[in-house]
């Protein structure tokens, strides 16, 4: 059945997908929840349209295309690199407009090279942005985890404190909450004279043991959740975990990193003297980013329309690098976003470690944008 | 026009509910019956009174079907969607009190704030090749309070529709989400309530649905002035 409510610049979109070496995908509308629960968390489950099936399988209406992709990747397993596209409609509710909508995407699968993989990646949707919206100036903000992670871990924080920093990057009000705990050691309390003992002695096995009995009198099945060994691994990790604090100086360093938010034409030097002047270990950080942005000029990239902002980010565990943004100039509406996903595939269940990086286009916002332009 | 009150169809809370209001002048007797599901106010033609389950006391105030209800805060916030927009919470009444709390097995000797759940969400994947699992009922309370206050988006909701405090124990759940009065429920179940993990301090409410006709209505103003002068 020929869909007629397809935005009109449809055949436009798909040319230009074709033109830059993709391999048109579709997927079903009807998915197994369960996929997009686990992924994205819960959150999404007031968001997303939700039946079942007759056995009581959780079913949804597709919600996004990019779990789909990689889904339809790990069952066809036709190998990679491979580089999709797709268009199709999602249903989701939103705060603003209609919750059935057009979407469309790249997503890059096991491209190795990844400075290459990201530039293209937002070269190739800068270029079809510039299709559909002839003489719009665009401008595109860019974050990079990567860069935050190699900062938390040259500032010295044992590894516990750096996942839990990591973990709420792109959340600025976790992140602050974080630090103001990280401004003062904290004491574990709750701990019963008993086990003080037993973590005292440095007897693990005692420990463990302790748990497990407690479990077993109980009747704590000891092999459903967290086992006895698990508990006293992060209990000691806690303790030590307790002490950890940063001095004033390098929570400053922290903030003043947070801050930063220049063109990408500038970002290399930047973050070079950002370097030099903290006297962190940033080396490897450093060159991968200006990889990143040398790629970006070779793949056409205009330098001058990027924006990094250290603390843009996603809160979400499989976002593992480059995330991006992209604007009409002086709007806020975000037309494209995209980034790095690497972890992804794993967690769908492939065998193999597969880097990915893919962006989505808000057809509809597009489609608003070209009337306004019309208009004026 | 006529007010409509909603009130708890049995057990303490009907009771209570209809203390409150006789202290407030409004003598409750049930129309036919004592078991019938309307009532009226003695010597009051224009106050009405619906006798309905508490959960559906607030689905009928959100819908504005009704004009107030007697109801736990906890039922009225986990059945709507931006609650305050859509009913004020006139007066808290002093009973049905229950808190909505995080409670995880006391033997999980790592783990007593939210900070410490969030570090064991965050690996309970890498580990165990599942996500952390919560059971309950209350899956908005649940979902706003860990993605909205602590962070904490990893994580799958099971529902529970009744003894969700021994789901840890039988390993169909990690932890729960659910109410307690003196915790001695809990404690029977080995289950801890994390220091930082009340959700919810709840308890009964003369809750009213946010009508534009409420505005001009004396009746409305004269419930609201005499259930608060009653307390």
């Amino acid at each position: 059945m020929p869909l007629i409510n397809l935005p009109a610049f449809a055949p436009d979109l798909l040319a230009a997908f074709e033109s830059l070496d993709t391999e048109r995908v579709d997927t079903p509308v009807i998915q197994p929840a369960e996929p997009f629960l686990d992924i994205a968390g819960e959150d999404l489950r007031r968001r997303i349209f939700l039946t079942q099936s007759e056995t009581g399988e959780s079913l949804c209406l597709r919600p996004e295309f990019t779990i789909p992709v990689c889904l339809r990747h790990i069952e066809t397993a036709t190998g990679t690199p491979k580089r999709y596209a797709y268009l199709g409609e999602v249903f989701r509710q939103r705060r603003e407009g209609g919750s059935e909508f057009y979407q469309a995407g790249i997503e890059d699968l096991g491209t190795r090279d990844f400075a290459l993989a990201d530039a293209r990646a937002v070269a190739d949707a800068m270029s079809v942005l510039t299709t559909l919206l002839p003489g719009r100036p665009l401008t595109v903000t860019m974050g990079d985890q990567a860069v935050f992670e190699a900062v938390v871990a040259a500032l010295g924080l044992p590894a516990g404190w750096q996942k839990r920093l990591v973990r709420a990057f792109g959340e600025q009000s976790q992140l602050e909450a974080l630090m103001l705990r990280l401004a003062s050691p904290e004491h574990v309390t709750g701990l019963s004279p008993e086990i003080e003992a037993l973590v005292e002695t440095g007897d693990d096995e005692a420990l463990v043991a302790h748990i497990d009995g407690v479990m077993q009198a109980t009747g704590y099945l000891t092999n459903a959740s967290r086992a006895p060994k698990d508990i006293a691994r992060r209990l000691k990790d806690k303790l030590a975990l307790a002490g950890a604090s940063l001095d004033a100086a390098k929570l400053d360093i922290l903030r003043e990193f947070l801050s930063l938010n220049v063109s990408l034409r500038y970002a290399p030097g930047v973050l070079d003297d950002f370097a030099a002047s903290t006297g962190l270990p940033l080396d490897a950080a450093v060159k991968a980013f200006d990889a990143r942005v040398a790629a970006f000029a070779n793949a056409g990239v205009k330098l001058s329309d990027i924006t990094w902002r250290a603390a843009f980010g996603r809160p979400l565990d499989y976002y593992t690098g480059l995330v991006f943004e992209i604007t009409m100039r002086g709007d806020h509406r975000v037309l494209a976003g995209g980034g790095r996903f690497d972890r992804m595939m794993s967690l769908l269940g492939a065998a193999d470690d597969i880097p990915a990086v893919g962006f989505s286009l808000w057809l509809d916002r597009i489609e608003h944008a070209i009337e306004e332009g019309a208009r004026a | 026009m006529t007010v409509t009150i909603a009130l708890p169809s049995k057990g303490r809370m009907k009771e209570d509910a209809s203390a409150i209001l006789e202290r407030a002048g409004y003598r409750i007797t049930s129309v036919g019956n004592d078991r019938s599901y309307r009532g009226r106010v003695e010597g009051r033609d224009d106050i009405e009174i619906a006798f309905l389950s508490a959960s559906e006391i607030s689905r009928e105030i959100g819908n504005g079907t009704v004009d107030f209800g007697v109801t736990g805060e906890d039922l009225v916030r986990e059945g709507l969607a931006r609650a305050d927009e859509r009913v004020e919470f006139c007066a808290r009444l002093g009973f049905g009190h229950a808190d909505v709390v995080v409670a995880v097995p006391e033997i999980w000797l790592d783990v007593e704030t939210m900070a410490d759940l969030g570090d064991v969400a965050a690996d309970f994947r890498a580990r165990h090749g599942r996500r952390l699992t919560i059971a309950t009922k209350y899956w908005r309370l649940t979902q706003q309070f860990f993605s909205g206050n602590h962070g904490i988006q990893l994580y799958r909701i099971v529902e529970s529709l009744g003894a969700t405090e021994g789901a840890p124990a039988s390993g169909s759940a990690d932890i729960i989400v659910d109410i307690t009065s003196t915790g001695s429920t809990l404690r029977a179940n080995h289950l801890k309530i994390l220091s930082d993990g009340v959700i919810l301090k709840s308890e009964a409410c003369l809750v009213r649905a946010r009508k534009e006709s409420h505005d001009s209505d004396p009746v409305v103003a004269e419930i609201v002035a005499a259930v608060r002068g009653a307390l």
